[in-house]
């Protein structure tokens, strides 16, 4: 019995998805958003989704874009790549004018090969991968900079502005982390700092005193970390435990107020931390605008610097919609490459973006954590 | 002098597989059985520490270390009633089953587990309070730094693992356990109500793997869904090699680990410091599979 | 009733080899009618049929605890990357190859640890598979790319066309699939099956009939994990990224389950199996976020009410639960 039912099973299984024809909303822009709304990084894929959504609605309230309103058709890829394959093709057949996505380069990657070969415009907020914008598509943007521009920007800064002689660097394995520490290891390098420390911890670790305790021993002018804010956190705290006298650089992935949360402010204070510039030292008020909506929306600010990058993403694809009174794909795609200059963007000035599809210039500054649990800008920058 | 903080490292991290293999190893002795899901409960143990520290606190004037007694209560008694819940209903049905069934049940009451806790606290990482636990600590032997932390969370799993022990030694109850974790048969012969007694272990290895997670919690400030992966896993190679049912076994292999682990993360790289624990295993379970201090299973020919 | 009954033996009494001629048919037709994305879900539901039986040699037929099989699968899909990017071997050619590699693989991880019981067995395979995923990740030799992976892996050539859109992925997949499933078939009734089924349902005894249970459980795994290393470079082929991902523990407990849950033994309960851990689940996306939650509770349930899995082969049926389905003894040998 039994098998007979599971027989009915298998076949209505895989008939019914060709018996079911899918409601299509007629009119409206279908935008879709790829995002790690489960798996390891739910957090930033579930603040994706709320950055994205906020400025949806607000373009739709006000009257949306070129008269229709706008679908969001988000997806999730738990930041696998098999996933990430399928979930392209989900909304490839939606009929999808522009991607956002995905969060990970792990998962951009194989997206972005099913976007090209259907050619949709696909912006990624976050996928810092420097092999993604060397394969000569023509429609794929990034919101993010590359990693090698903010490891230049650490180590002029730890020459110029620390004095650093001996350099540590410590990243945790992943993309986006590891490509930063190589990047910055190399470009000290050529300013004459001695990179006498480079190594990596395990991000589903909690106890980093074995590190740390090497570190301490190491006699080193600053240590930079280019992983995520939790590991930071334990990091900052853990150093403080340990009694430790070591002087902390972090990437823009600790860009987030719980940073100084899991470190406890003691050991926080003094932590600099290259990033974009926060929406509160940005000169034009559309950034804080963003800032203060998603409060509004959502309860909290938004605390990573990635969301941001989502929320840019979209205004990016919105701006060029409006600019060119199109959605095809190829007419957004040359606006943003030739005539889209001068933004002023959630996260900094948007010079324009180059014929690979990355995004011009170099705005990151450096921040120090203050008594008061604040980033505030450090008085001396690099140029 | 670097070599003393690694140790004191060490000892640390090997304390906290300690309190977690116990929960393991005692499941395993009497029921042969894997419990994936024991991970979780100590995660569960941390997130629930964390509610239950915070409404304490919410209702008293000011915070102050004591109010980790009462939230510790809650945990335990919380977590060890969710033990036996598992056992209830997710294992004791499938005793006879053969041998891959449970394995899956368990796998499958671990994806339950650890969704509920991504659903219901969020998918970021979650932070203790700052100043509930005593701060400070002191130096020895030139730079290398004790803090009063370490020792209380030394003290604290030796006293807890001491009264287990004496427990499963000089109880009745706990003498029961050792006949059950020997053979079920013949302890229901001798009058031991076998499910009583697996229901008891259920209690126990939970609810302590439910206090290590709140003090994993405090120790550490801040943790996520993902904790109890690792430490589960961590803490079943620390059984392993300590001699999988043997209490004292589990004891041993949770500092063993934890030093192995933390020399080499410190002379090699925190790279490696996993692959370091999985190969200990697969070493021990090549070449001497009874752990270090022997196993105490049930004989299956 | 009676009538249904009726018509269902007659229906079964045909000759199976129309039943399976009937389901190709169905498989060639099916994807016709369907957008890409759905051909997509067809490919990676024939892929993971594959690979479930490959883990069926190991798990269903030889009863060996193996949690660690994703291991081979990314192996595979390496090997097949390292040759295409470095050595500019088609992908198809690198296929046998691949097999090779993982089966050698196979061999290395598993010639040690034979003798190890169940449980035990279980813990180092999963060792097994972390250790293989991490030095995936820390890059080990500088070859693997790291967590990043590796990527711009060709597309299969036939015929001088480069394989692009899904349903060609599919049909090529739908090959070597048929290929798999004539082999595990004849597989399944060889003396070397049987020999397996032996030490399944009892070691001590099959070693006392003269098997050599070493070399049979080695073969078992040398063969499950070469055809993984297939599975995983077909997979490379498709996507053309790959990473350290495809090793982790969560692939192989779906695979696992794929093989428990969809029935312990049997080759359609590989069918079913996949169906319901990686067909449903992609078509019930809207679940999202408590999706994990409902495979746990699927596993647990499934386990309770049926821990033989839900088209298991007869033989593991009657093991587990004791009882005679079939009234006449011709039928129980006829599975």
């Amino acid at each position: 019995m039994f098998k007979k039912l599971a027989l009915l099973f298998f076949v209505l299984t895989l008939t019914l998805p060709t018996l079911v024809s899918c409601g299509q909303e007629k009119g409206t822009i279908k935008i879709g958003l790829e995002a790690p709304l489960t798996g390891d990084y739910a957090y930033e894929g579930q603040g994706f989704e709320k950055a994205v959504r906020l400025l949806v609605d607000q373009t739709n309230e006000a009257g949306g874009l070129l008269g229709r309103q706008v679908e969001l058709i988000v997806e999730d890829d738990a930041g696998d790549p098999t996933q990430a394959a399928l979930v392209a093709q989900r909304l490839v057949d939606a009929g999808v004018v522009a991607v956002i996505g995905a969060y990970n380069s792990t998962a951009t990657e194989p997206a972005s090969e099913i976007y090209n070969e259907a050619g949709l415009l696909h912006i990624t907020p976050s996928s810092t991968a420097t092999r993604l914008t060397q394969k000569g598509f023509k429609r794929f943007f990034r919101v993010c900079f590359l990693d090698d521009r903010q490891g230049l920007f650490a180590a002029k800064f730890a020459k110029d502005v620390l004095g650093v002689q001996n350099f540590g660097i410590l990243h945790d394995n992943s993309t986006y982390a590891q490509g930063l520490a190589e990047h910055t290891k190399r470009y000290a390098e050529e300013m004459g700092i001695n990179v006498a420390f480079y190594d990596a911890i395990n991000p589903e670790d909690t106890d980093f005193t074995p590190i740390l305790t090497n570190i301490g021993a190491a006699d080193l002018d600053a240590v930079y970390f280019t992983g995520y804010h939790a590991q930071g956190g334990l990091l900052l705290k853990q150093t403080g435990e340990l009694g430790l006298d070591i002087t902390w650089m972090m990437g823009n992935a600790c860009n987030n107020p719980e940073l100084i949360q899991i470190a406890g402010l003691e050991n926080a204070v003094g932590t600099y931390v290259t990033t974009e510039p926060l929406p509160k030292d940005l000169e034009y008020p559309e950034a804080q605008q963003f800032v203060a909506d998603f409060e509004a929306a959502y309860g909290e600010p938004p605390s990573s610097v990635w969301w941001q990058m989502a929320g840019e993403a979209f205004n990016v694809i919105r701006y060029a919609i409006e600019q060119t009174k199109s959605t095809d794909s190829k007419v957004l795609a040359e606006f943003l490459h030739n005539e889209a200059k001068d933004l002023n963007g959630i996260t900094g000035p948007i010079l324009g973006w180059d014929e690979k599809g990355d995004r011009l210039g170099t705005i990151h500054v450096a921040y120090v954590i203050d008594e008061n649990g604040e980033f505030v800008l450090h008085p001396e920058q690099p140029e | 002098m670097q070599f003393i903080q690694q140790m004191i490292n060490g000892i640390t991290i090997g304390a906290f597989y300690a309190l977690v293999a116990l929960g393991y190893t005692m499941v395993y002795g009497v029921l042969k059985l894997i419990n994936f899901a024991h991970g979780d409960l100590f995660m569960w143990g941390a997130y629930l520490g964390l509610t239950s520290l915070n409404v304490v606190l919410g209702l008293v004037v000011q915070g102050s270390a004591w109010c980790i007694l009462p939230a510790v209560v809650v945990v335990m008694t919380t977590v060890a009633l969710a033990g036996v819940l598992v056992e209830r209903v997710a294992y004791r049905p499938l005793r006879t089953a053969g041998r891959l069934a449970p394995v899956i049940s368990a796998l499958g009451v671990a994806f339950i587990l650890q969704s509920l806790a991504r659903n219901i606290y969020g998918a970021s990482y979650k932070t203790y309070p700052n100043g509930i636990t005593p701060a400070g600590g002191f130096s020895i032997a030139g730079s290398a730094r004790v803090s009063v932390m370490q020792i209380i969370v030394l003290v604290v799993s030796f006293l807890l693992m001491g009264a287990l022990y004496l427990f499963i030694q000089r109880t009745r109850i706990g003498t029961a356990m050792r006949a059950v974790s020997l053979n079920h048969d013949v302890s229901r012969l001798m009058g031991i109500d076998v499910n009583r007694i697996i229901a008891v272990v259920f209690l126990i290895g939970p609810g302590l793997g439910g206090v290590a997670g709140m003090i994993v919690g405090l120790y550490y400030g801040s943790f996520d869904f993902t904790l109890g992966w690792t430490y589960g896993l961590k803490a079943f190679i620390a059984a392993i090699l300590g001699g999988i049912g043997n209490i004292p076994g589990a004891m041993l292999g949770g500092m063993l680990l934890g030093i192995i682990e933390t020399l080499g993360s410190g002379y090699i790289s925190p790279q490696w410091k996993d692959v370091i624990a999985y190969v200990i295993l697969i070493v021990i379970l090549i070449f001497r599979p009874t752990g270090l201090l022997g196993e105490r299973v049930a004989e299956k020919v | 009733m009676a009538t249904m009954e009726n018509t269902w033996a007659r229906l079964r009494k045909m000759n199976s080899l129309w039943w399976q001629i009937g389901l190709i048919v169905l498989a060639v037709v099916l994807p016709l009618p369907m957008s890409d994305y759905y051909r997509s879900v067809l490919w990676r539901t024939g892929l993971y049929i594959m690979l479930g039986l490959s883990l069926h040699i190991i798990v269903g037929y030889a009863g060996l605890f193996q949690l660690g099989h994703a291991a081979f699968y990314g192996l595979g899909a390496y090997t097949c990357a390292l040759l295409n990017l470095h050595f500019n071997v088609p992908t198809l050619l690198t296929l046998p190859i691949c097999v090779l590699v993982a089966a050698f693989f196979g061999f290395l991880i598993t010639r040690p640890i034979l003798h190890l019981r169940g449980d035990y067995l279980c813990i180092v395979t999963i060792a097994f598979g972390e250790v293989v995923r991490l030095a995936l990740v820390n890059n080990i030799f500088g070859i693997t790319g790291g967590a990043n992976g590796l990527s711009g892996i060709a597309r299969p050539v036939l015929f001088g066309m480069a394989l692009r859109a899904p349903i060609y992925h599919y049909y090529l997949m739908l090959f070597f699939l048929v290929i798999t499933i004539f082999a595990v078939q004849r597989l399944e009734n060889s003396r070397l099956g049987r020999a397996w089924m032996y030490v399944r349902e009892d070691e001590v005894a099959a070693e006392a009939m003269g098997i050599d249970t070493t070399r049979v459980k080695l073969l078992a795994f040398v063969l499950g994990s070469g055809w993984a290393g297939l599975a995983g470079a077909l997979y490379a082929g498709r996507v053309t990224v790959i990473s350290p991902d495809q090793a982790k523990f969560m692939e192989s407990v779906i695979l696992f389950c794929v093989v428990v849950l969809g029935g312990t033994g049997s080759i359609p309960g590989v069918f079913v199996g996949t169906l319901g851990m990686v067909t449903l689940p992609e078509l019930s996306r809207p679940l999202k976020a408590w999706r994990d939650a409902w495979l746990g509770v699927a596993m647990v349930g499934m386990m309770i009410a049926r821990p033989e899995g839900l088209w298991p082969s007869r033989r593991v049926r009657m093991g587990l639960r004791g009882e005679q389905n079939e009234p006449t003894l011709a039928h129980a040998i006829d599975e």
